[in-house]
């Protein structure tokens, strides 16, 4: 299962855990396994059906560009930072 | 995965360090060196068309106001004005927030932005446009358009911005923490958090603790070339618009969502852009040039900005309160950092201050940290993206406070960044763990520089002090975006490379050197093209440091194409099969027979079709840079001056293609950090009226001001890119406030807080002290 | 910009006559470098511009050792510093004329324009005091002549009348153990506006022990650029010691009544007064120095 970090701000929906194994294979699922053990989880990271714009999602270190359908392994490691714009 | 699979295949060809290329590495003359030098080069406002209009903008006197009414029927009377726009002529849009490039645009705002709306939001705020027959038409016009205001009172500063009882700006503004929104009307639009580890006990094993306060004001990005869109709205409702910009592409899908048009309706073309450095990744020009064009009866119209217009009128990078806090023990380890930072967004909500959160402390391994990063909205232009946004505000703080420890503890301050540099492995304070990169690298190669080792020179004269001080800087970059290209071979050998990429740095003979090497031939075989919207696919903005690393993936991807075409093509030729066919290194061979590229390419043409090789491609990827810089500074202690003796800029560059541009991104980052430390600001009166609108009072650094800026790069490969590429652009503006910062300190004991670190606040400083 | 008429004229007589015509609304242009910048920017309305770069005498520029350096009003600064005699025996009014805007202004800006547009913190006024300059005006009732420490009255306005124009500045012949300089503060290097600027001259014994006279002017202080007599009169029959140069720069720091504006804090101002009169002064005494 891949471990995903819980954004600080979020950890109030958590009861603190900042670091958790989810089950999915992309990276809809691990939010939907998100929501389902900490309702109200995906309403923070998601606008409708997609990831707010103002979040990235980083899969095993590597910028993100394919949303809900970015895949993720077993041993991935996935974060959600602020997207960042460059100049 | 694609980027596995790309990983896989580039492990075999993966650049180590002083692997031997052929092209890269190398300095040919650039493609469009020859037309920039002598002048022919065409720029946005270069364009002239037949029956041409000239427009301007009509811009708010007032810093924060509701329009009550605009009367155009007096500017509309004058002979020779041919059509006027508002807000009415654009149509209503949803507050959306859509990704557009790297981050996230709210399509309501950045309408209201190129015309306002209800409310002017700061002083310069653009009302309305007029087309007319000529610019002094066009400008009398402007004066004879009545807008009745209510004034409303104005907020120009963060600290003022965030009071309880400030004036609001937005009412519909709430603050967003992460997808919760709160319930009061405010003008703090977000809260963000970076937390890890145990602060408590780690400030509890601190040996030295140091706590400070910086404030850094208002600067803009400064290109030397103002905005120019020129557009027709044509009778067939297709639109072509010709624009300085970072991102045709992006610049299309700006203009069709403020126009609610279908972006094929809408081609951009861009023009050469005389700098940008993110402040032309979004539009402000060019659905009022097109607007107006279709007003006046479907006539070319051109808008040019004054400088006073750029100033006052489109994105400078936010002014900025940081509170910095870290402690370290004996050793020089930092044991715990904590940092709150504040970014004025300007108008509409926006500020880097995310990006500003990860930078302020990713050159370090740390365990136990805290950031809070807050954006604010405020009276003046809303903020744009500036070379590494949010990151020199960030870096001035924390090299600072860090250089404060070193001293506290008798540390060289080299060495504490050595001792608490990050490397592969480590965990970064936004969380993902650290992939490839040469940190500590750059601090080896910088106590081992020539400039280190030398001892500070003499003052020049009595009065005058010298110090030296030193920083590092972060920038994430965006290691990916779309990228995309379309090779052709040309039955000369010649290959042709059509690109979407705007060059603002040498990125045309960046690709053209990519491709050359994939291909076994050299820079000057390929004729490298930057194109328009129709004829080229989707190529996200020239800016996060991506386009060497995101559009060199596309070009080398699209050469492995041509590859396997001219393998085809020899095959068919030698009557063998494929798998026998070679391609090494522009030379293609089947056991005895071989032929060059440009022989193979010769006896293509004449019914043999043609090699053709298009490319699109969305990487995820990763490369983040990083640099430490030194200067040496000497400080007139009756004037307050501080003159730039020795500067020396060190980066992990990844694989310098084209050395000298690559040395020129650290050069130009570096000068415009240190116009960001001494001397620009932004400067408001009580209403918050812009006072120094020109490059007079807006004080950039002239050549007149630096010394040569020595850069040494450090080349630690990228294993995502195919030639070890990472973006270089960005993280040389990082260091330099910081750095001069902490010179000043060296030389006349005095901690600077307040940027820029102008003559007058290094008086004021030295009184203070006394 | 509005649309304006555009006049070169021949002769003195002739703009003379079109600026009594047309008063505040004509403006007269030499290298135009604040002019144009002020029309551009909507600063200054002007109905009628008048040229005179055509006319011999304001082009004029004649060094003499025994009569003095006459200036047309109309000659860039690049002719200044172009002449070897001009260089070698004004070289406080070169430190001026070479600080003009920048290399490129200097290639068409004037001493005359700089003096007439009377910007308190121009900066070949405080330069023109101390060398005793004496501004010749002509008018529609013939020639006069003013001191040019009384020549600017506010800042922008100045002692013309309507219907004059500045024909030429003279300076009167250097004596011998004389010195000058001047020095500003800016920001920057060059290109920019001085946050304050000091000129200061003297005259030497044959011994260059003793100063027999001085003269000290601050720019950017004051309404006009500020001529301190009492600073000077301080100095005289002193030697040129740190103490005598300490209370010069004393007298003329307090002198100096500077606003606070974006480019320079009052008490910024008041202290680089003190700082800039005493380099000033240094310089000018090592050039006096060195002259004998």
């Amino acid at each position: 299962m891949a471990s995903v970090w819980i954004p600080s701000l979020l950890r109030d929906l958590t009861g603190g855990i900042s670091e958790l194994d989810v089950p999915g294979q992309t990276i809809r699922e691990v939010i939907d396994s998100l929501d389902e053990r900490f309702p109200g989880m995906r309403d923070r990271l998601c606008d409708q059906e997609r990831i707010r714009p103002n979040i990235a999602v980083v899969v095993d270190g590597l910028r993100s560009q394919h949303g809900m359908r970015e895949r993720v392994n077993a041993d991935s490691e996935v974060h959600f930072v602020p997207a960042i714009s460059g100049g | 995965m694609t980027t596995i699979e790309l990983e896989q295949s580039v492990v075999a060809d993966t650049p180590q360090t002083g692997k031997q290329y052929d092209v890269i590495g190398t300095r040919p003359i650039r493609h469009d060196g020859y037309d920039k030098v002598t002048g022919r080069a065409l720029y946005g406002a270069d364009i002239r068309l037949n029956d041409m209009l000239y427009g301007k903008v009509l811009r708010s006197p007032h810093a924060h106001a509701r329009i009550l009414s605009i009367d155009t029927s007096r500017a509309l009377a004058l002979p020779g004005v041919k059509a006027i726009v508002t807000t009415t002529d654009l149509p209503s849009l949803e507050s959306v927030v859509s990704r557009v490039g790297e981050g996230a645009v709210n399509w309501r705002y950045l309408s209201n932005n190129i015309l306002a709306n209800d409310k002017v939001l700061y002083h310069g705020h653009a009302v309305a446009a007029v087309a007319a027959t000529s610019m002094s038409i066009a400008e009398e016009a402007i004066s004879l358009i009545q807008v009745e205001y209510e004034l409303l009172p104005v907020v120009t500063t963060v600290q003022q911005a965030v009071q309880p009882d400030a004036p609001i700006l937005l009412e519909e503004l709430r603050t967003s923490e992460l997808g919760a929104k709160g319930e009061a009307m405010t003008n703090i639009a977000s809260h963000d958090q970076f937390l890890r580890g145990d602060l408590e006990r780690g400030f509890a094993e601190a040996t030295a603790i140091v706590e400070r306060e910086f404030i850094t004001s208002t600067v803009h990005q400064g290109y030397i070339e103002p905005h120019s869109a020129t557009a027709i709205w044509g009778t067939d409702g297709l639109i072509t618009i010709w624009t300085s910009t970072q991102g045709a592409h992006d610049a299309r899908r700006q203009a069709a969502e403020v126009l609610q048009l279908p972006v094929s309706r809408i081609k951009v073309v861009p023009m050469e852009i005389g700098g940008g450095f993110g402040g032309k990744t979004v539009i402000y020009l060019e659905p009022v040039a097109a607007l107006l064009s279709q007003k006046s009866g479907n006539r070319p119209v051109q808008l040019t900005m004054t400088r006073w217009d750029v100033l006052a009128g489109t994105g400078p990078t936010s002014g900025s309160v940081i509170k910095v806090k870290m402690g370290a023990d004996k050793k020089g380890r930092i044991t715990a950092a904590q940092a709150s930072l504040t970014y004025a967004a300007g108008a509409y909500p926006g500020s880097p201050v995310g990006a500003a959160m990860a930078v302020i402390f990713n050159p370090y391994n740390l365990e136990n940290v805290q950031v809070d990063g807050y954006d604010v909205v405020t009276n003046t232009p809303r903020a744009a993206a500036y070379r590494a946004p949010g990151g020199t505000n960030a870096a001035f703080a924390s090299e600072s406070v860090i250089d404060e420890l070193a001293s506290r503890l008798g540390i060289d301050p080299l060495q504490i960044r050595h001792i608490n540099g990050a490397k592969e492995g480590d965990r970064r304070v936004d969380g993902p763990l650290v992939r490839r990169i040469g940190y500590l690298e750059t601090v080896e190669k910088a106590q081992a520089s020539a400039h280190y080792q030398s001892p500070l020179p003499a003052p020049s004269s009595p009065g005058r002090k010298v110090g030296r001080g030193v920083a590092s800087g972060w920038w994430g970059n965006w290691p990916g975006g779309t990228s995309s290209v379309s090779v052709v071979v040309n039955n000369d050998g010649a290959v042709t490379l059509i690109e979407g990429s705007t060059d603002i740095g040498g990125s045309r003979v960046a690709m053209a050197m990519q491709l050359a090497e994939t291909l076994g031939l050299q820079a000057s075989d390929i004729k490298p093209l930057v194109v328009d919207t129709d004829s080229v696919g989707y190529n996200d903005v020239t800016a996060g440091s991506r386009t060497t690393y995101a559009t060199g993936i596309a070009v080398y991807k699209a050469g492995l194409r041509i590859i396997d075409l001219m393998r085809e093509r020899a095959a068919e030729f030698w009557d063998v099969d494929i798998s026998t066919v070679q391609f090494d290194n522009g030379v293609i061979s089947a056991r005895d027979r071989r032929l060059s590229f440009k022989e193979l390419a010769r006896s293509l043409g004449d019914g043999n079709g043609n090699i053709v090789a298009s490319v699109s491609i969305s990487p995820n990827g990763d490369g983040v840079a990083l640099a430490t810089h030194i200067v040496d500074v000497e400080v007139d202690t009756g004037t307050g001056k501080v003159q730039i003796l020795r500067y020396t800029a060190i980066q992990d560059v990844g694989t310098a293609i084209h050395p000298a541009y690559v040395e020129g991104q650290m050069q130009g980052g570096a000068a415009q950090g240190i116009g960001w430390a001494l001397n620009e600001e932004y400067v408001y009166d009580q209403q918050g009226h812009l006072l120094n609108g020109s490059m007079l009072d807006y004080r950039i650094p002239t050549a007149l001001d630096l010394p040569m800026i020595d850069a040494i790069m450090v080349e630690t490969p990228n294993p995502t890119h195919p030639f070890g590429v990472r973006g270089v652009g960005e993280v040389p503006i990082v260091p330099p406030a910081g750095a001069i910062a902490n010179a000043i300190h060296n030389a006349i004991g005095v901690r600077m807080e307040v940027l820029p670190m102008s003559p007058r606040r290094v008086l004021e400083a030295m009184w203070a002290q006394k | 910009m509005q649309a304006f008429e555009y006049i070169p004229s021949a002769t003195i007589e002739e703009a003379v006559t079109i600026l009594a015509k047309e008063g505040d609304q004509a403006r007269i242009l030499s290298g135009g470098t604040d002019l144009l910048v002020q029309m551009r920017e909507g600063r200054r309305r002007v109905s009628t511009v008048v040229d005179i770069k055509h006319i011999p005498e304001v082009n004029q520029l004649s060094y003499d050792p025994r009569k003095g350096l006459d200036i047309g009003a109309a000659v860039p600064c690049y002719r200044l510093y172009g002449d070897p005699a001009i260089c070698a025996v004004y070289p406080g009014l070169i430190d001026a004329a070479a600080l003009i805007g920048g290399v490129q202004i200097q290639g068409r800006a004037t001493l005359g324009g700089n003096l007439c547009n009377a910007s308190p913190a121009a900066d070949s006024i405080p330069a023109l005091i101390v060398l005793r300059a004496i501004c010749v005006i002509a008018g529609s009732a013939g020639r006069r002549e003013v001191p040019v420490e009384d020549f600017c009255t506010a800042p922008g306005r100045t002692v013309l009348q309507r219907g004059e124009l500045l024909v030429s500045l003279h300076l009167p012949p250097p004596l011998p153990n004389s010195g000058a300089a001047y020095l500003r503060f800016t920001p920057r290097n060059e290109m920019d506006i001085a946050v304050v600027g000091a000129g200061a001259s003297v005259i030497l014994d044959d011994g260059g022990k003793t100063i027999l006279s001085a003269r000290i002017a601050l720019g950017a202080v004051a309404p006009r650029p500020l001529f301190v007599p009492a600073a000077g009169q301080a100095l005289a029959g002193r030697q040129p010691s740190p103490e005598a140069i300490e209370e010069a720069a004393r007298i003329a720091q307090t002198a100096a009544t500077p606003i606070t504006d974006m480019r320079g804090s009052a008490a910024q101002r008041t202290h680089l007064s003190a700082v800039l009169t005493r380099r000033a002064l240094a310089k000018a005494i090592e050039r006096a120095q060195t002259r004998r």
